[in-house]
């Protein structure tokens, strides 16, 4: 039973990584929190469930899909908003508020779009036969969204740790002025971070029906929630820090939904306030505040 | 504005809500040539950096860079045309080694020229090239802001008090630094408190005052000068 959750916990858990990263991208790289962020992901679950719906996609062609369309739309987003919020007097309160309407806005339309029922793709999309790993028996569709989860970081990683576009990224997330006097263009840099990491959580969208069990209108604010929760365990600021905070959060979530069922909906929660007051730099600690 | 200025700087204001922090003020650099900009504490020396390099835009007044204007352009446009900058408080990008501080800084430069060896020699950083920008001292962080603003190979550098915190022998070195560069060509704006430091590098400096330039000359003329003195001493 224990190295069944343990296992479960960690392709959650890396996940759980994919859902936040995009959430720990755009802070990193522009120092605000998108609270509509788990209403993007919340666009992708639909965007995915309208192509399985009208023509029968599996939700595996939805990726592509999901990563052109939100990039675009995040790439339009910065420039329609961050360069004017940051010439005002105070960024960060104006954009938390903005971003809160972005978020109220998104799901006020979905509601309209989609109507207020749960969907849902069956899991057996994926095939039917269980995946055995270390001797146990997962459902298809749980590998098949922990393997796309652990691509996408790779590709994150190799993004910010091996691309010129990348070591770019990493210094306007050190200083943005600093960065833009070495020739840097930091709303070019940052647009497409803003792109990327709605793009990210557009394509763990595509895996919710699977992973959270059902799409809904309404679930951005809780996968928000977690995502927050996630990403300060891991180190706030600190993209790569959210694999860390994924696989923390998702081992501790299946020991709670295996043991401690009930109480399991109070995790992000007491994880959050507990890191804050134990740790509040997160486990990786100083590297990302100062970074 | 004068045949041989590479930077002209005319009437530049910026005002911060009610607070005036440049008034107007006027000042020329040649090819080659270290200017001082001097002054007390809050006369608008850094935010005459800021604006200039693009950090803020400019109220009003005019800043030319060998005859073009560049006020309207931003930050890292200024930067690709050769005008690069240090900071006050460095901030160097921590996650960064050293060598990939100067890799980022040329990659986007005006020549894209890689002498990154060349800098991290003359600015003595050649022994953590390796290491993590987080881990320097700040003395060693004041150097590699300055060797990533001149791996971009820049035509116009403006120095913000980067003699601050550095001891006797540093400050000897980093005189010597500056006066290599501006003997390659390179036109050098100097904010520095440290007046000695200064006197080693600046031919000539600008005092100012509540945003505006006091005095126009060599230093040692300046501390003559009844209303330097009267800035600097509150009488």
């Amino acid at each position: 039973m224990l190295s069944y959750t343990l296992l479960a916990g960690l392709l959650f858990g890396l996940y759980f990584s994919l859902v936040a990263v995009g959430l720990n991208l755009v802070f990193g790289v522009m120092r605000l929190i998108n609270l509509a962020h788990g209403d993007f992901l919340m666009l992708g679950a639909f965007l995915a469930y309208g192509l399985y719906a009208a023509a029968g996609l599996n939700p595996l062609y939805a990726i592509p899909a999901a990563i052109v369309a939100f990039m675009l739309a995040g790439v339009a987003l910065y420039y329609a908003v961050v360069p004017r919020l940051q010439a005002s007097r105070d960024p960060q309160m104006l954009s938390f508020i903005l971003l809160f309407g972005v978020s109220q806005i998104i799901e006020a339309l979905a509601v309209i779009a989609f109507g207020n029922n749960q969907r849902a793709i069956p899991a057996t999309v994926f095939g039917s036969r269980p995946v055995l790993l270390l001797g146990q028996s997962f459902p298809v569709a749980w590998v098949v969204s922990a393997a796309v989860s652990a691509v996408a970081l790779v590709v994150v990683y190799v993004y910010l740790y091996h691309s010129r576009l990348g070591y770019a990224t990493r210094a306007v997330m050190a200083s943005r002025d600093e960065a833009a006097s070495t020739g840097i263009n930091v709303h070019r840099v940052s647009a497409i971070a803003l792109g990327t990491g709605l793009a990210l959580a557009a394509v763990a969208g595509v895996f919710s029906a699977f992973m959270l069990g059902s799409i809904e209108p309404d679930m951005g604010i809780g996968i928000t929630t977690t995502s927050f929760a996630v990403i300060v365990i891991g180190s706030l600021g600190n993209p790569l820090g959210t694999v860390l905070g994924g696989l923390v959060y998702g081992v501790g979530l299946m020991v709670m939904e295996t043991f401690y069922p009930s109480w399991a909906d109070l995790l992000p929660y007491v994880l959050l306030i507990l890191i804050l007051l134990v740790r509040p730099s997160g486990l990786l600690g100083q590297r990302v505040r100062l970074a | 504005m004068s045949p041989n200025a590479l930077l002209s700087v005319s009437g530049l204001s910026k005002r911060f809500g009610a607070y005036r922090a440049l008034d107007g003020l006027s000042l020329e650099v040649a090819a080659g040539e270290i200017l001082g900009l001097v002054g007390p504490n809050g006369s608008g020396k850094t935010t005459a950096i800021n604006v200039i390099s693009g950090v803020y835009a400019a109220d009003a007044g005019t800043i030319r860079f060998d005859g073009r204007p560049v006020g309207g352009l931003p930050i890292h446009r200024r930067a690709r045309l050769g005008i690069n900058r240090t900071f006050q408080v460095p901030k160097p990008f921590r996650s960064l080694t050293v060598t990939e501080n100067l890799e980022v800084a040329s990659a986007h430069s005006r020549s894209g020229d890689n002498q990154i060896r060349e800098c991290l020699e003359l600015l003595a950083l050649d022994s953590v090239a390796g290491r993590e920008a987080a881990s320097l001292t700040s003395a060693q962080q004041k150097r590699l802001d300055l060797a990533r603003a001149l791996v971009a190979r820049p035509r116009l550098l403006l120095v913000d008090e980067i003699g601050a915190g550095l001891n006797p022998a540093e400050l000897q070195l980093m005189a010597q630094t500056l006066l290599a560069i501006a003997g390659s060509g390179v036109a050098l704006l100097v904010v520095e408190h440290l007046l000695g430091f200064l006197r080693a590098v600046a031919s000539r400096v600008v005092v100012m005052d509540a945003g505006r330039e006091i005095f126009e000359g060599p230093l040692d003329l300046a501390a003559r000068d009844p209303q330097v003195i009267d800035v600097f001493l509150g009488r």
